[in-house]
């Protein structure tokens, strides 16, 4: 196809094609301007065809190997310099931290009266008492109902790169109201929501201390909860310790599993840098009718059964894991991947049998086992009357 | 006056037919776009129409190119590293790329006249 042809060669070819006419033009004896029309008429139609072959506006052409250079391994100390946490927590342009507007999310992130029954709010599904998440398989909502999917962490939210286990919320600002409207969780329609709040005198003071506006409004509630959410972050631990210089930190089995997990197991590919996710969409091969992503992109194979990687950070007191929690520990974690998960065209490249050892296993359970941090007890706040 | 032939004709005809086509393709530029760190190695990408963008996969794991502009899809599927896929832009347009798997990776491509 001439579209996979380089530019130089392309050159080279119309050259030829040109010292071929003029040899033809000897040869050929074609009176005058019929055979001059004839020639013309080609002319356009062959250009007309080549730029426009199809009335697609994108033309896809024919995927070719190509040999790329071969990568040197990472020795374990450039390893262990990829995952050194970071010191500042980042916030948006957009939405940047002031003291008031995270007080002010956190007192409505507690708030019960934020749901029409009054007695959810986002602390309910995600508690500091479980890790930010529930402790639950799934989620429950209004009336008691069990939800489709488990209550993700808002553990180190702040570095997230798009949200929700089928990543439908960009920001943690559009993800904040979404509960709280939606009939199965909170179930309390925004206007209802804001005159709750404007009923409340203690809130006035709290919204004009942080936003200095007029009214209670929908997106201020977004930002200060948003806000409050990005200032809970996993604390330090002696993962962290080891990763800075201290070999005592962590012991010998986590050691040989977090060179198990960046190789053999293969973990590291999705959950990667120091919040152990890469933020992006995969099948993993779990047994579950739910699509995930391949709800929104159902076009693209890769997205049916496609959930966000969820992080790793103080994974070990966060389970049942999984986006349906129907896997219980995290020896059972490391056996789904030994195993591969379900193989269907949607499952991802990386997923594949590992014939991990039964040493391999147990130590890539004691490294996870080093992400756990000594959380800072979270204070309930007193809510405004 | 005489009518030319069919066989006095043809071999000029298709002449012609093979150099306008080669001058067609001959006036498109052609560019790469890289996927090494899953990263995009252009944030934005200026070509005229009927240009070509080779989309290649030198990073070491695998990517889904994908357009989320309607009217301009396409989806080039899970393409692994050490390929390369070449897309032709016909239309005047402003088309946003992402990679499916690793949302993160955006991109634009300008089709102008």
């Amino acid at each position: 196809m001439l579209s996979s042809v380089t530019t130089a060669h392309k050159l080279a070819r119309s050259e030829q094609i040109m010292m071929l006419a003029d040899r033809t033009r000897g040869v050929a004896t074609a009176p005058g301007w019929s055979g001059f029309v004839v020639v013309l008429c080609a002319m356009i139609i062959a250009m007309a065809v080549i730029s426009t072959r199809s009335d697609a506006n994108v033309i896809v052409g024919a995927t070719r190997t190509i040999e790329l250079p071969r990568q040197a391994d990472q020795s374990i100390d450039q390893l262990r310099a990829a995952y050194r946490r970071p010191k500042v927590i980042p916030f948006p342009k957009s939405n940047p931290y002031t003291l008031e507007k995270a007080q002010l999310g956190k007192i409505l992130y507690f708030d019960t009266r934020l749901s029409a029954a009054n007695v959810l709010s986002c602390a309910s599904c995600h508690s500091p008492a479980y890790g930010w998440g529930d402790g639950q398989p799934r989620g429950v909502g209004h009336g008691m109902r069990v939800l489709g999917r488990r209550s993700p962490t808002i553990i180190n939210a702040a570095f997230g790169l798009i949200f929700m286990w089928d990543g439908r919320a960009a920001t943690l600002e559009q993800q904040a109201l979404g509960p709280i409207q939606a009939d199965v969780e909170m179930n309390l329609p925004l206007e209802d929501l804001l005159a709750r709040l404007k009923a409340i005198p203690e809130y006035s003071p709290l919204f004009k201390a942080a936003f200095a506006e007029q009214e209670i409004t929908a997106p201020q509630i977004a930002n200060a909860i948003a806000t409050y959410e990005r200032t809970v972050v996993s604390a330090r631990a002696p993962f962290d310790a080891w990763i800075e210089g201290d070999e005592k930190a962590i012991s010998d089995t986590a050691k040989r599993g977090f060179v198990t997990f960046n190789t053999k197991g293969n973990c590291a590919n999705c959950h990667s840098g120091w919040n152990f996710t890469d933020d992006s969409f995969h099948d993993i091969g779990l047994p579950s009718e739910d699509v995930g992503r391949g709800k929104f992109l159902t076009s693209v194979v890769k997205m049916q059964y496609a959930f966000k990687t969820p992080g790793l950070r103080e994974i070990a007191r966060r389970g049942p894991y999984m986006h349906d929690g129907t896997v219980s520990t995290l020896d059972a974690v490391v056996e789904h991947y030994d195993k591969g998960g379900i193989d269907r065209p949607s499952r991802s490249e990386l997923m594949k049998p590992l014939r991990l050892t039964t040493q391999e296993k147990s130590d890539l359970v004691a490294f996870l086992n080093t992400l756990t941090s000594t959380l800072v007890p979270t204070a309930v706040p007193v809510l405004p009357r | 006056m005489s009518i030319a032939s069919t066989s006095q004709l043809a071999v000029p005809a298709v002449v012609a037919f093979l150099l306008g086509g080669a001058v067609a393709a001959a006036l498109a530029a052609e560019h790469t776009i890289h996927q090494k760190g899953k990263v995009f190695s252009a944030a934005e990408l200026a070509i005229k129409k009927g240009d070509m963008v080779t989309f290649l996969n030198d990073d070491n794991i695998t990517h889904n190119v994908l357009s989320i502009t309607p009217g301009n899809d396409f989806n080039l599927g899970a393409i692994g590293p050490g390929h390369s896929t070449p897309v032709t832009f016909t239309k005047v347009a402003v088309v946003d790329i992402i990679c499916a798997i690793h949302p993160s990776m955006k991109m634009q491509v300008k089709v102008t006249d």
